[in-house]
Formats: C-alpha cells, sequence, structure tokens
C-alpha cells in the first residue's frame, strides 16, 4: 500500500468510524425519518371536536332545513366518500395508478385520515333553527358564556352550549338591483376554535347555494340541482403525460420541480461535509503537532493527497448513502423513471470536481492556521461558492437554458452546482455545453490544487499569526 | 544535484554544502557546510533562532534550500531515504483520538514496516521501556489519556519504531525529568550502539558532553563551531587555574593580602581575582595565566607559595563555549562575516 493510501485510509476511518460521524450523517436520515413519522401519526390524533350547538336565525325560511340536512349523518358520509375519492385522484395526478398499490397511497392516506375525521366530527354538531322573529341580541347572549374546557370535556352540558350563530337574511337569497346577492351574519363565541367555525361556515354556505337553486325557475325548469351545477362548473382535471423517446411517461410536475433542488442539495451536503472534516482534520495535525512527525514519513504532497482522497471517500460515502436513499424512496413511490442512469453518473462527476475545488481550498485554509477560530477568515470565498448555488437555484430550474443559465454554468468554482441544477431540470443542457463545463470544472480543480500544495508545503509548519488570502497568493509565488 | 560527492567512497551519513535557506528578508541558514560520519553521534548546537530546526529540516527534505547541496544516508534527498531515517521533531505531538498502538503502528508502516512487523514492534516497544507498567493496557489507551512525559516516550518510539539509519533528535531532552532524562540517554546510547548515525540537537550542554563525540554550533545560520569534545575543550582553553585557600580568608584581613600578593608574584600569573562567599570570606581565586605558560610550571609553583586545599586547571565546559560564541562581539548585532572570521580564527588556534 502507497504512503499517500495509508494517508487516505487514516483519514477516512478516523473520521467515519467516530460516534460524532455515525451520529451526524448516518442516524440524521433515520432521524429525520422518525420525525416524518412522528408528524404523520400526529394526523391520526383527532382534531379540536366541535362540541356545541349552531342557532340559525333564519328570515327566509328555506335555508334553515337545508342546514340541518347539511349536519345530517347520510350527508357526512356523502362527503368523506367524496374525499376518499378526490384524495385518490390526487395520488393518481402525482404519481400514476401504480403508486396505488404502493406506499404513495399510504403516506396519501394519513393527510387524508385527518380530514375525514375533522369532517366526521361535525356530525355531533346540534343545528338549531329559531324562529324568524327571534331577538338577534337575546340569541347572541349565550356565546359570551361559551366554556372552552366545557367543550373539551365531551360532557352533555358541553354539547349543549352555543357556539355559533348564523342569521340569515332575505338578501341572501335574493338579488338586489345590482344583481348581487347580500352577505349572511356569523357570530361566535370569542374561543371558538377557527378551523371548526371554517367548516360549519361551508355547510352553510352550501345549504344557501342550494337554497338558491332550489328556488330557482331556470333550474327547475332544467332540472338541474345544486350538486348538478357544482359538478359543471368544477374545473376540469388535466392528465398529464410526457412524451419521450422511450415512450410516454407519466408526468409529475411536483417532483420535476424538486430534483433539481435535491440535487444541488446532495452535491452541496456531501461536497461540504467531506470538505469540513479536511479543515478540521488539518487544523488538528497542526495544533497537535503531529504534523512534523508525519512529515518525516511522507513528503506534504502525499500528506496533503492522502488527506483529500480520504475525505473524497467520506463524501462518497455521504454521497452515495443519500442518493441510495432518494432512489429507493422514489421506487417506492414508483418514480424511478424521473431519473436516468446518466444523471447519476453526472452527479458523480460534478461531485469529484466540486469536491476537489472546495476541499483543495480546505486544506490550504486548514494548513496555513493554527486554530480553527483562525479559519474563519480563510473560509469566505469558499462560503461564496456554496452561497452562490442557493441564489440560483430558482432562476436557474426556471429557465434552465437561458442566457444567464448558460454563463452561469461556465463559472469556475460553482459550475458543478449550476450543472447539476439544469441537468436535473426539465430541460437539460445539450451536450456540448456538459463536456465544456467539465473540462472547465476539472481545470480549476487542477489549478485549485496546484496551488494548494505549494500553500500546504509552507504553510503546514508555520505557526503563529494566521495569513490572510493575500499571504496565502504569496506563498503559492513563492514556492 | 550530487554530481561534486561521487568522489567520495565511503558515503557519510549527512554531507551538506554551502547550503543556503533564507524566509523573507531574513537569512535562516548561511552557507553551511556540515559532514556527519556514518555510526557518530552527534550534537547539534545552537541558540534559540540559529536555524538548527532550519537546517534539520532541509535534511529531512521537509523544506527545500535555496542553494547548496544535500546529501543524506548516500541519496540525493531524504525523500528517497525517508523510510531510513527516524526524526523526532522540535514541535511533536500525537494524534489525541487515536490509541497509542495504533498511532505507532501507523507510523511505522508509513515507514515501510509492514502491518505485522509493525504491530509485533510497536508491542515491544511499549514494552522494552515499560510504559505498559506506568498504564495498563497501554496500546489501547487514546494518547490524551498519557501523561506528558508518556507522549514524549511514544514519540521517541515513533521516531525508532522502523530501526532507522539515521536518527535525528530536535531538543529531545526538553520537558523531560531527571529520571525520563536518564532513561533517554540511555535509549539513545543503545541506539548508537545498534550502528545507528545519531544527530540531536539540544540546549541542554550537560546532555551534550554525556553523549556526544561531536559537536556542531550555529548561530544566526553560520557554523561557529565543528569539532570533537576533546578537539574544542583543546581549542578553547581557558587558561584560568581554581585555588581554594586552606582556610577561610575574611575579606581584606592580612592573610588575604599575603595570600593575593603570594600568587601574583608567581611567574606566568597575569591576573588574580578573588571570589568571595555570602559571608565575606575568600572561597577560592581565579588565576588568569599568561600566553604561553604551561599550567605544569605554574600549578607547583602556587602550590609551593600559598597554602592551598585545591588547586586546579578550569576545564572548559561545552556552556561556557556556548556563552562564549553566542556573545562574541555583543550579541545583538553580529556580523555573519565577524562570526565567520572568529570561527576559522578559533579553528586556526
Amino acid at each position: 500500500m502507497s504512503k499517500t493510501l495509508m494517508v487516505a485510509y487514516r483519514e477516512f476511518s478516523s473520521t467515519v468510524f467516530t460516534k460524532g460521524f455515525l451520529i451526524g450523517i448516518v442516524l440524521t436520515p433515520v432521524m429525520i425519518l422518525i420525525v416524518a413519522g412522528a408528524i404523520a401519526a400526529t394526523q391520526f390524533l383527532k382534531g379540536p371536536t366541535p362540541a356545541g350547538t349552531v342557532a340559525v336565525i333564519d328570515r327566509t325560511g328555506k335555508v334553515g332545513p337545508l342546514i340541518q340536512q347539511r349536519f345530517s349523518k347520510e350527508a357526512v358520509d356523502k362527503e368523506v366518500q367524496e374525499l376518499k375519492e378526490k384524495a385518490e385522484r390526487a395520488v393518481e395526478q402525482l404519481a400514476g395508478p401504480a403508486a396505488q398499490q404502493g406506499q404513495g397511497k399510504m403516506a396519501m392516506s394519513f393527510g387524508q385520515q385527518q380530514l375525514e375525521n375533522q369532517v366526521r366530527a361535525l356530525e355531533s354538531v346540534r343545528v338549531e333553527l329559531l324562529p324568524s322573529d327571534t331577538d338577534e341580541a337575546a340569541a347572541k347572549e349565550p356565546l359570551k358564556n361559551y366554556d372552552v374546557a366545557q367543550a373539551r370535556d365531551g360532557s352533555e352540558s358541553g354539547k349543549a352550549q352555543r357556539m355559533l350563530v348564523a342569521v340569515i337574511e332575505n338578501g341572501v337569497l335574493d338579488r338586489n338591483d345590482k344583481g348581487e346577492y347580500s352577505t349572511y351574519g356569523i357570530f361566535t363565541a370569542s374561543k371558538l376554535d377557527p378551523e371548526v367555525k371554517g367548516r360549519i361556515e361551508s355547510k352553510i354556505d352550501k345549504a344557501i347555494v342550494d337554497a338558491r337553486v332550489a328556488g330557482d325557475p331556470r333550474a327547475a325548469a332544467g332540472k338541474l340541482s345544486a350538486d348538478d351545477l357544482r359538478a359543471l362548473l368544477a374545473s376540469p382535471v388535466s392528465d398529464t403525460k410526457s412524451v419521450t423517446k422511450e415512450g410516454i411517461k407519466k408526468s409529475s410536475g411536483g417532483l420535476k420541480v424538486m430534483l433539481p433542488m435535491a440535487f444541488m442539495l446532495l452535491l452541496l451536503m456531501s461536497v461540504m461535509t467531506g470538505g469540513q472534516y479536511l479543515l478540521t482534520t488539518t487544523i488538528e495535525e497542526k495544533s497537535s503537532r503531529v504534523m512534523e512527525v508525519l512529515l518525516s514519513a511522507v513528503s506534504p504532497m502525499q500528506l496533503m493527497v492522502g488527506k483529500i482522497v480520504g475525505q473524497m471517500c467520506v463524501g462518497l460515502l455521504i454521497l452515495t448513502l443519500y442518493s441510495g436513499m432518494g432512489i429507493v424512496s422514489l421506487i417506492a413511490f414508483s418514480l424511478a423513471h424521473e431519473l436516468s442512469v446518466m444523471l447519476i453518473v453526472y452527479l458523480f462527476v460534478f461531485f469529484l470536481i466540486a469536491f476537489f475545488v472546495i476541499a483543495s481550498m480546505m486544506a490550504a485554509a486548514g494548513s496555513a492556521v493554527s486554530e480553527l477560530r483562525e479559519a474563519q477568515t480563510l473560509m469566505t470565498p469558499i462560503m461564496m461558492i456554496v452561497m452562490v448555488p442557493w441564489l440560483l437555484w430558482l432562476p436557474i430550474s426556471r429557465a434552465p437554458n437561458s442566457m444567464f443559465s448558460v454563463v452561469m454554468s461556465f463559472v469556475p468554482g460553482i459550475n458543478p452546482f449550476v450543472m447539476m441544477i439544469r441537468l436535473s431540470s426539465t430541460e437539460p443542457p445539450p451536450t456540448w455545453q456538459v463536456i465544456v463545463a467539465i473540462a472547465i470544472g476539472v481545470l480549476t480543480a487542477v489549478i485549485c490544487a496546484w496551488a494548494a500544495a505549494k500553500i500546504f508545503r509552507i504553510g503546514v509548519l508555520m505557526y503563529g499569526k494566521p495569513p490572510n488570502w493575500r499571504t496565502l497568493i504569496r506563498w503559492v509565488r513563492m514556492a | 544535484m550530487g554530481q561534486g560527492f561521487t568522489e567520495w567512497e565511503m558515503p557519510e551519513a549527512i554531507e551538506i554544502r554551502g547550503l543556503t535557506k533564507t524566509f523573507g528578508a531574513k537569512v535562516a541558514v548561511d552557507q553551511l557546510d556540515l559532514t556527519v560520519p556514518t555510526g557518530s553521534l552527534c550534537g547539534f548546537i545552537g541558540p534559540n533562532g540559529a536555524g538548527k530546526t532550519t537546517t534539520i529540516r532541509m535534511i529531512m527534505s521537509i523544506i527545500f534550500p535555496d542553494s547548496g547541496e544535500l546529501r543524506v544516508l548516500g541519496r540525493a534527498s531524504a525523500v528517497e531515504s525517508k523510510d531510513r531515517i527516524g526524526y523526532l521533531p522540535e514541535e511533536r505531538g500525537v494524534y489525541k483520538k487515536m490509541k497509542v498502538g495504533a498511532f505507532l503502528t501507523y507510523i511505522a508502516k508509513l515507514k515501510g514496516v509492514d502491518s505485522g512487523a509493525a504491530r509485533r514492534k510497536t508491542l515491544a516497544w511499549i514494552e522494552k521501556i515499560e510504559l505498559h507498567k506506568q498504564l495498563k493496557d497501554v496500546h489501547k489507551k487514546r494518547c490524551e489519556e498519557l501523561s506528558k512525559g508518556m507522549q514524549q516516550k511514544v514519540q521517541f518510539i515513533a521516531a525508532v519504531v522502523h530501526e532507522p539509519d539515521l536518527l535525528i533528535l530536535d531538543e529531545v531532552f526538553t520537558g523531560l525529568d531527571p529520571v525520563n532524562r536518564r532513561l533517554m540517554r540511555g535509549l539513545i546510547e543503545e541506539q548508537h550502539k545498534r550502528g545507528c548515525t545519531i544527530v540531536f540537537s539540544t540546549h541542554a550542554m550537560y546532555e551534550a558532553e554525556q553523549l556526544c563525540q561531536r559537536v556542531f554550533m550555529i548561530h544566526q545560520g553560520v557554523k561557529v563551531l565543528d569539532d570533537t569534545l576533546s578537539g574544542i575543550r583543546a581549542k578553547f582553553d581557558p587558561r584560568t587555574i581554581i585555588v581554594e585557600p586552606m582556610d577561610a580568608e575574611i575579606g581584606g584581613g592580612a592573610n588575604a593580602v599575603a595570600t593575593l600578593g603570594a600568587m601574583r608574584s608567581v611567574r606566568g600569573i597575569r591576573h588574580v581575582e578573588a571570589v568571595e562567599d555570602r559571608q565575606g570570606a575568600v572561597a577560592e581565586y581565579l588565576l588568569t595565566m599568561e600566553e604561553r605558560c604551561s599550567p605544569r610550571e605554574v600549578i607547583p609553583e602556587i602550590a609551593r607559595v600559598a597554602a592551598v586545599r585545591r588547586v586546579e586547571l578550569k576545564k572548559v565546559s561545552l556552556d561556557d563555549v556556548f556563552i562564549d560564541l553566542v556573545t562574541q562581539g555583543g550579541d545583538t548585532s553580529v556580523k555573519r562575516e565577524d562570526l565567520r572570521l572568529a570561527a576559522e580564527e578559533a579553528a586556526n588556534v
């Protein structure tokens, strides 16, 4: 085994086989899954249970019964059924029919369950129809005494509390001269849960529309019910498929938007983790004064290359781990066809380029200082390279082939990130641009590594005042 | 490089010709010539900032000279013979989080010892210097758990575990207590007996005197001394005789004046100085001899004229030589040329 490889192996093993790494890198995704699972689990918990009565002062005499009907068991069942169908359509829309057998449906059903629970809960709400000549002020009086605690404990007295009063005037059903319906009044207890209020309101809204349609002679003549009209007016749903050389594929817009972001994050994360470790271990070797002991056995160049290769393996491990997890989850959702093998190949190619650029700078910065604190001033250009992709993500993923995007993908340092965003977007760049970007990237990496080697050789044995980049550039010229 | 060396038949361990290194405006090492014969044990001394560490780093090919020629173990540079050199740098440390055994095995492997042998040798060394008696299962402990003295021993093992032909020790005695100093001296001598060429830099003149066959000294990047210990003693003949009077003589007393006068009258004595102890009594006299005057004649004469308990010719210590060379011409602004001339003069006496 050559000395460089020995250094690389030590660098890799001393980084990876530590509690910190295992917890930080391997357990983090596990933690994310657990947290996601926990959030999903909370959806099975009941939402706020509406407890109390809804009083309706119906001056028209037509809406009140319809409201009562909306709160009946049959109406609630029907609503739940509709929700289910809607959710299934949404899953199909996102992932294609195949996903319904997969975990996709399961994930979707988490959200749906909560909706269903809330809709179901309205069954227990009792609607009181007050006489049309009831005094409004008197009817509202009980709202002041609404007790949240009592409403929550599920007792009979709690359920008997008045939580909402709806006042429906004639104008709600009859249009004025300008052809507008008037508003109706809702008065709630101040502590009423806004979600409960919203659900009650939507039921009253629907009942009013039902009443309007029922009272309309044209609708009656055309034998149209309010539900018919709703169905007629619902916006049409498109079934989008993308036509490719391999055939017609189900297209999922959401994923297309997320993909460039995901690729950029993967790249950034794996590059920066390896890079940060490189900085830390280099500074550690300096501050613990083990550096010169190592230099008695290996040359500065062997040491630097070994360390970079070692941390590259750390970055590759992270990249493989996380992208593997991503691919597995895409397969689980039957979305793997959104990825091409070439895209993964490019991910690794651009990882290597970005890593060598960043790692060279990290090695140079690490070798030049004696403490992590002192490295902060040298980190600025590295942080710039890391920050820029965040700013560029949106404009580039929106217009992957604009002049701006093309120019950005040729800017040394940031071009691996820009290219990765473009490659994973809906409109991949022409091959020649990819090749040019790779060429520029490789050249940048070579120049950075060359300069870093010079800085490293001088820096590793330099203690004392931390240098700035100007000094480092002088070292490059000097050596 | 190396062309000029082909005529030497027997390769020296280290050969340096006209080595120069500058850092910006500062000349760290200036036209240094140095030869370390194979199998010798040499001391490399000099004040702080003299250029010792820079020279050693150039020998180790960690930094490269601006000009000059350098040969280590018969090769053009240490890069090719690193596996045969053991180096204990002045700035030395260990991987704090690494286990002692793993650290030593790693270093040994880096020096070209194969895996199995590296582990075996590591354990043998730990046993040899009895680290395991100080701390049970020491090879399984993290380096940061060790005391500073133990860490120093681990570092020494790291320098010798691959059985080098050349051992360079930079400030090896710094920070060791007297017991460990003695242990270290023993270890160095043992390595020397094994046939290893040893160069060690130090401030501790006592150790240098105890161990070295040959001493080099550099000051401000210039070699000011390069000789065997006996050679140095001969060159830096102090021409001072120490006389301890038989009875304590109270300063200015009649006896004291008489003794002083008697000693002044001895032929060949140029100057007599009385050294008093805390009580004001004369503890001893320092007699300076004139040039070209042998102690053989002077010493019996002194014993004849004065009642003395002890008469001895002051033996030059490396300490005196060191201080003498460093302070020569005022220590702040010594010109390099002057230093060189002074050194040459000293060599020609």
